[in-house]
């Protein structure tokens, strides 16, 4: 029997079982549809992160210290000081380095514009001017008196009136330390829309972070560091070099954990890892939701296997009038196929629907996972296979002797 | 269908057949029949419940293998086909009539009717065609549409009867047509199966009813699985054929072949 022949009489067959036909393809729809669904939410995370900050490279890299969590997936900075004065100066001096500046964090409890108060939020960072060396300013400039501070878009928006270049900020810190800075300058958002809100001041200023070295002084030490070079091609030999001094030569090498990972990353790295990142969480959410699949292809399989024992007698007088055990099974697993395509081909849609209506609601992108819906078609048509193969073998093995006498 | 005394090739022949099923102890449904079906003979088989009527009707239908001894049809010994060859078989050369009629519940009279072309790949236009010739010759050249429960029980012994000639086969099988028919129907589904011997169809018959049997040419009597006797009915239109056609020997443990 040709395939046409067989595609006709099996979706005869599904056409006059309509409600029982659809409810079997439900199963198979949501669990398409749900992993479809969070493809396109991980997609749309994504892009809505990465593609604010692919827009401008900018040759710079973080050097800072990352470990693995002790559950889950992903990675966490660890913000213990280990970089030294001595580290930045012998990285200052590597050839493409074109400066090093430190970023001490700095514990701020409340920021003050006037009568307005904003509590925690801003993450304060003590640095060198140098820093802004390639950094965009929306207006102002880098600090130049210790009493000054930059801002970034994210903080100047906090407040009511944003604030601007000469606005003076109150500053309180966690320790009860307290200081006024003038706002020098506004500058651009680094990570685009994820940044968060950052202040920075002058180190010499504001930074006493102190470690004792494995040479017995002590001296300040950072948590992390930005390492700058003049040009972007310069980032790549730059960052061999800092790599290289960092696990050799220095300080923080002595200084960090065992399990601690000294990193010199570009954005390009971070953005990366955040992609492997946010990737294996969206895998490991489809493969959840790709349980429903499971539960609606047995959902096929035992709704063929009904429907076999209800057609036993037609089997019979198939096999009668000429059918071989190869046409029976055909019919059936055609039929199941049809109900796993049909299946994927709607949940696909529904699964882009969702998705669609979820990223519009979380302000994301939209992404089309075209590869995710291949896989969910070629998934189908699996389920349909599978699941209605041992049917199919029953109803193949249907003695016509037997199943002409069944009443 | 030859006439005039002159040998005839045999549609179906069985040879010491026997077909043991296994069950406490063995038991021989159909134990050593031999006879031979000739191209456009009439034959009806009849016997108590339990004589083998249906073993022997699914062996030469194709859908059993005998046990030991020999079945050919149209020259094919069935022991030695496999599954799909003996279902070939069945599509091209059998026509099978039942009582309950067996049709598909949600296929046309038409799409019934060329069901068996279905499995051997003709093609869909001529099919039609097909059906609708068949249809015309049952009587129901304006029931093509309709389906199995819009018809009468005649009506639709008539459709399987269309069915079983679609392949044009060698034999048809017909096992208690008139078993869920009315008298008056039954009797008009035997004239059309008279008439399309007449037209050159060789029928074999299975009926508990002597009335009906006796629309064949020959009755073939079985008991305990044995062939009790054959009777050969004087209708004066093929006698001859029917001598020619239907022989039969008594079976002897000697004779007894055995199918590879």
């Amino acid at each position: 029997m040709n395939l046409r022949e067989s595609l006709r009489i099996s979706w005869r067959s599904i056409r006059s079982h309509k409600l029982r036909s659809t409810l079997t393809t439900i199963g198979v729809i949501i669990g398409i549809a749900a992993v479809i669904t969070f493809m396109v939410l991980g997609g749309g995370f994504t892009e809505s992160v990465v593609g604010d900050i692919e827009a401008e490279q900018e040759p710079v890299m973080t050097v800072q210290t990352q470990t693995e969590p002790e559950a889950g997936v992903g990675i966490m900075l660890v913000e213990t000081p280990i970089y030294t004065e001595r580290d930045v100066e012998a990285l200052e001096a590597i050839d493409d380095v074109e400066f090093v500046a430190p970023d001490g964090s700095l514990e701020l409890a409340q920021t003050d514009l006037g009568d307005e108060q904003v509590t925690g939020v801003i993450g304060a960072q003590a640095t060198t001017a140098d820093r802004f060396e390639h950094s965009t300013f929306v207006e102002g400039e880098p600090f130049e008196g210790e009493d000054e501070a930059v801002i970034n878009e994210q903080t100047s928006q906090l407040f009511d009136d944003n604030v601007s270049a000469g606005d003076e900020l109150s500053l309180t810190f966690e320790d009860g330390e307290t200081a006024d800075v003038t706002v020098s300058g506004v500058v651009e958002a680094e990570l685009g829309e994820q940044t968060p809100p950052q202040l920075f001041v002058p180190v010499d200023s504001y930074y006493t972070t102190t470690v004792e070295t494995p040479r017995g002084e002590e001296t300040r030490a950072y948590p992390s560091l930005v390492v700058g070079t003049e040009r972007i091609d310069d980032v790549d030999p730059a960052q061999e070099a800092v790599t290289e001094y960092l696990e050799d030569d220095s300080d923080a090498a002595e200084l960090k954990q065992d399990d601690h990972e000294m990193q010199a990353q570009t954005v390009e790295d971070t953005i990366e890892q955040f992609t492997d990142i946010v990737d294996q969480l969206t895998v490991f959410i489809g493969a959840v939701a790709a349980i429903a699949l499971v539960v609606g292809s047995i959902g096929i399989a035992n709704i063929m296997i009904v429907s076999v024992t209800e057609r036993t007698r037609q089997i019979g007088i198939m096999k009668a009038v000429g059918a071989t055990k190869r046409d029976v099974m055909q019919l059936f697993l055609v039929e199941s196929v049809i109900l796993g395509v049909i299946g994927s081909i709607v949940g696909v849609a529904a699964g882009l629907g969702a998705g669609y209506l979820g990223v519009w609601l979380l302000e994301w992108p939209m992404a089309y996972p075209l590869d995710w819906v291949v896989i969910a078609i070629v998934v189908g048509i699996g389920v349909g296979v599978v699941s209605g193969l041992y049917p199919a073998w029953r109803g193949a093995r249907v003695d016509p002797i037997e199943a002409l006498r069944h009443e | 269908m030859t006439l005039n005394g002159e040998p005839t090739t045999a549609a179906v022949t069985a040879a010491n057949v026997r077909r043991t099923y296994r069950l406490a102890e063995p038991v021989h449904a159909v134990d050593g029949i031999s006879l031979s079906l000739g191209d456009g003979s009439f034959t009806a088989v009849m016997g108590p419940s339990g004589s083998g009527k249906s073993t022997l009707m699914n062996l030469i239908g194709c859908l059993d293998t005998p046990t030991a001894g020999r079945v050919t049809v149209s020259g094919e010994a069935i022991g030695a086909l496999s599954d799909a060859e003996r279902a070939r078989l069945r599509g091209t050369e059998i026509g099978f009539v039942f009582q309950t009629f067996n049709l598909m519940p949600r296929l046309t009279a038409a799409e019934n009717v060329t069901l068996p072309l279905v499995f051997h790949d003709a093609v869909e236009a001529s099919r039609h065609e097909r059906a609708e010739q068949l249809l015309e010759r049952v009587g129901l050249g304006d029931r093509l549409e309709h389906t199995p429960s819009e018809l009468s029980g005649g009506q639709r012994q008539r459709v399987a009867i269309a069915r079983a000639l679609a392949n044009d086969p060698t034999l048809v099988l017909a096992d208690e047509p008139t078993g869920n028919l009315d008298t008056e129907t039954g009797a008009e589904v035997m004239d059309l199966f008279a008439e399309l011997n007449r037209a050159g169809t060789t029928i074999l018959l299975v009926s508990h009813e002597r009335q009906v049997a006796e629309y064949a040419d020959h009755i073939v009597h079985l008991v305990d699985g044995y062939l009790e006797e054959i009777e050969h009915l004087g209708a004066p239109r093929d006698v001859a054929v029917g001598h020619q056609a239907l022989t039969a020997t008594q079976p002897s443990d000697e004779e007894v072949q055995t199918d590879p």
